[in-house]
């Protein structure tokens, strides 16, 4: 039975479980509904997700472990070939696999019967001209053991599709039959229900909490296995970085973490003073015809994507400073790619994040402070300075940091804005280029994966993940010790 | 900051300090404030009474010219204090707050220190001429909002951490530092208990004797407890205007009566 069919009969089937658990429970007090513990709603509910959630609980557990169990019994039939041949059993895998899919396209376009497939043998010829004949192509002949391990293949993955149909539909019913059974008026439907969405609600969180945590993980088994080959001082404490992929290249993250912090601090010099004073005008000044058109004009800034941003560096901003800036000019920058340039162009890209996040903050800060400063006589530009700013600063500070983790993270406006030399030097109108940007080159390239050069993304990527996570709990340390004093 | 200093010096109990004539005041479409004259002395503290919606704190808030701050509010009539129109458009509203003090009816310290809370206004018109000076500002407005005992070995602490009666008294003592000639409370005593209501009402004839203190208030026990002239508002009207002894035991208007018996409001 197809896979969507399972899904279809589980759906109707729980709607089947809803209606008749709804009518059981009403008919059990004769109708008046107004004696059920819960609403008659509940009760179907308790149904359907009696029936549901264990059927898909089995299901996902059954499509996860299927492979799995099916892949280790066939190994068993082509391990003794890639042990002759010296070749790596992953690789069979793959071949063995690909034939089974062939077998599968084969069968459903026509150009062989369901039992030639389960039956045929390499010997009986040209089993690649059939399958190429139906659209797949293999990379050599097949062997024999590739062929029957495929074959095995199939018939153990068509067997554990009919078993996990069969086994989820049992489970469904059961569960259907016995929610239904303890339906009556007394039964507490409400209850369980809301115990099932709290549970759902947590399994939500847990999802979240643990994609972070295997990203990490990810991140972390590469990482190390970088450092096993490349020794960790050099990674931390070069200043160079030339990777050469004919190896001896050296990988020192510094000056790339230079580049990052470099373009991250002008981008926020240009991105806090101008989001913050634009935030104090939208909140406090402009009337509110002119915030309900700035406001969202800005917001606009924040949807462009950083691609755009980028091509705006490249061709109008880096042109821009080199006329000023340039040897026509003051003679500081020799290209359009630098520093200056990303920076500039990334402070603009934060400056609807800083303005925007402000903006909320402060208009959140009670107009009772306000009031209480100018009763006092204070103007609204004494009020704004030294009531509303030293309210909002916390959020303020968090709004800033965010910004400094984004600006920390960015790439395409490197990419296209600052430049590709990794250096560390004090003028900002040279080119030079961040971790994130690095990564990318380092992973695009034809590198064998298991090469330093290639493995270096990893140890950058972690490096980084690092650095933002200590920037947001240096944020929350900041905002809460702040609160503490102004609450 | 005025002219008329001079004048000051001569006034005695009886002296009209604010003069308010033909005040109306408009929310947008609403016609919250009908045409008010009242004229409130000086050294004496004046109760406006009436049920909720009335105007009295909207009148409250025209003699401050607070309501600037609302967009939609738009007053008319000549309110003077000490013959000054304050409406004139040479009149700084911001010189007049620092004239016109106002607590509000929800304490609302500042997210600073309870020093910085009081030296606030101070600062801002820079009536200290250095540290020690505004160090004597701060203990004496302390002292006079009553508060000084309990928050002296702690004025660095910031203001919010308080209980809700101190905060109120912070911020009586935060509208004293300024010296104003009037301090206008809206319902100053809403938020707190009966001991720090106490507290809040002697304070207020202790401030008597420098000011003209004007109070809106929702009791009726406490305008009778605390101030020496009452007005009745209803509906946007001042309906009556008199001593408070004369307004609760010899009410002239029938609604009036009606309010302060209880069968209105």
């Amino acid at each position: 039975m197809p896979f969507y069919w399972t899904l279809a009969i589980i759906a109707l089937l729980c709607a089947a479980g809803y209606v008749l658990g709804r009518r059981k429970a009403v008919a059990s007090v004769g109708g008046d509904k107004r004696r059920l513990h819960s609403l008659p709603n509940f009760y179907g509910m308790n149904v359907a997700l009696k029936g549901a959630v264990p059927a898909f609980g089995l299901l996902v557990f059954w499509l996860i472990a299927q492979p799995l169990f099916v892949e280790w019994r066939v190994s068993s039939i082509v391990s003794d070939l890639a042990v002759s041949e010296a070749r790596d059993l992953g690789l069979v895998m793959v071949d063995v696999r690909r034939v089974a899919d062939g077998l599968d396209t084969a069968v459903a376009t026509g150009t062989m019967t369901a039992s030639e497939a389960t039956d045929i043998a390499a010997g009986d010829g040209n089993v690649r001209e059939r399958l190429g004949a139906a659209g797949v192509a293999l990379g050599s002949e097949v062997s024999e053991p590739v062929l029957r391990a495929a074959q095995r293949y199939r018939a153990l993955s068509s067997t554990g599709d009919t078993l996990r149909s069969v086994a989820v539909l049992a489970v469904l019913l059961l569960g259907l039959g016995w929610a239904y059974r303890e339906t009556d008026g007394e039964f507490r439907a409400r209850n369980v229900v809301e115990q099932g969405v709290l549970a759902l609600l947590l399994g939500a969180a847990c999802i979240a909490i643990l994609t972070t945590l295997g990203i990490v993980l990810s991140l972390i088994f590469n990482t190390i296995e970088f450092f096993s080959i490349y020794p960790a001082s050099e990674f931390f404490f070069s200043t160079t970085w030339s990777p050469s992929f004919g190896g001896g290249s050296s990988l020192g993250i510094l000056p790339l973490l230079w580049g990052t912090l470099y373009i991250s601090l002008i981008a926020l010099a240009v991105a806090v003073p101008i989001g913050l004073m634009a935030a104090i005008y939208l909140s406090e000044y402009a009337s509110p015809r002119v915030r309900g058109v700035a406001k969202p004009a800005l917001e606009i800034l924040a949807g462009i994507p950083t691609i755009v941003y980028g091509l705006f560096a490249l061709l109008t901003v880096g042109p821009a400073l080199m006329v000023v800036f340039g040897d026509g000019g003051l003679g500081w920058m020799q290209a359009g790619t630098a520093v200056m340039t990303a920076g500039l162009v990334m402070g603009i890209m934060l400056i609807p994040f800083v303005s925007s996040l402000s903006d909320d903050i402060i208009n959140a800060v009670p107009q009772s402070m306000r009031d209480g400063s100018y009763g006092l006589g204070a103007t609204q530009s004494e009020t704004v300075r030294q009531v509303v700013l030293p309210a909002a600063l916390p959020g303020i500070v968090g709004a800033i940091l965010l910004a400094a983790s984004r600006a920390i993270g960015e790439t395409m406006i490197v990419v296209l804005g600052a430049g590709a030399a990794a250096r560390i030097s004090p003028n900002p109108f040279e080119a030079m280029t961040t971790v994130t940007a690095k990564i990318v080159s380092q992973l695009t390239g034809d590198a064998d994966f298991s090469s330093p050069e290639a493995l270096v993304a990893f140890a950058l990527g972690m490096t980084l993940f690092v650095l933002t996570l200590g920037l947001n709990v240096f944020a929350l340390y900041i905002v809460r010790k702040y609160r503490e004093q102004y609450e | 900051m005025y002219d008329n200093r001079a004048s000051e010096s001569a006034v005695t109990a009886d002296d009209i300090k604010i003069e308010a004539k033909g005040v109306n005041v408009h929310y947008g479409t609403t016609h919250a404030i009908k045409d008010v004259d009242v004229s409130i002395l000086d050294k004496t503290v004046t109760a406006f009474i009436g049920p909720s919606g009335c105007g009295k704190s909207t009148f409250l808030r025209c003699i401050n010219r607070m309501n600037d701050t609302i967009d939609v509010a738009r007053v008319t009539g000549d309110i003077r204090i000490d013959g000054e129109d304050i409406n004139d458009a040479r009149v700084d509203p911001v010189q007049l707050r620092a004239k016109v003090g106002m607590v509000f009816q929800k304490p609302n310290p500042f997210p600073k220190s309870i020093y910085d809370n009081v030296a606030y206004g101070p600062k801002i018109h820079g009536l200290a001429k250095n540290k020690g000076d505004l160090d004597d500002i701060v203990e004496r407005a302390l002292r006079r909002g009553a508060i000084w005992d309990e928050v002296k070995d702690r004025l660095h602490a910031p203001g919010t951490g308080l209980s809700g009666g101190q905060q109120q008294r912070l911020c009586i003592a935060r509208a004293v530092a300024t010296e104003p000639e009037v301090l206008l409370m809206d319902e100053p005593c809403s938020a707190l208990d009966p001991i720090a209501t106490g507290q809040v009402e002697e304070l207020i004839d202790e401030l008597r004797r420098d000011y003209s203190v004007v109070i809106v208030t929702h009791s009726m026990q406490q305008a009778a407890r605390v101030s020496q002239k009452t007005a009745f508002f209803h509906l946007g009207n001042l309906i009556e205007y008199g001593d408070t002894d004369e307004i609760f035991t010899n009410p002239k208007d029938p609604k009036t009566e009606s309010y302060i018996t209880g069968r209105i409001g």
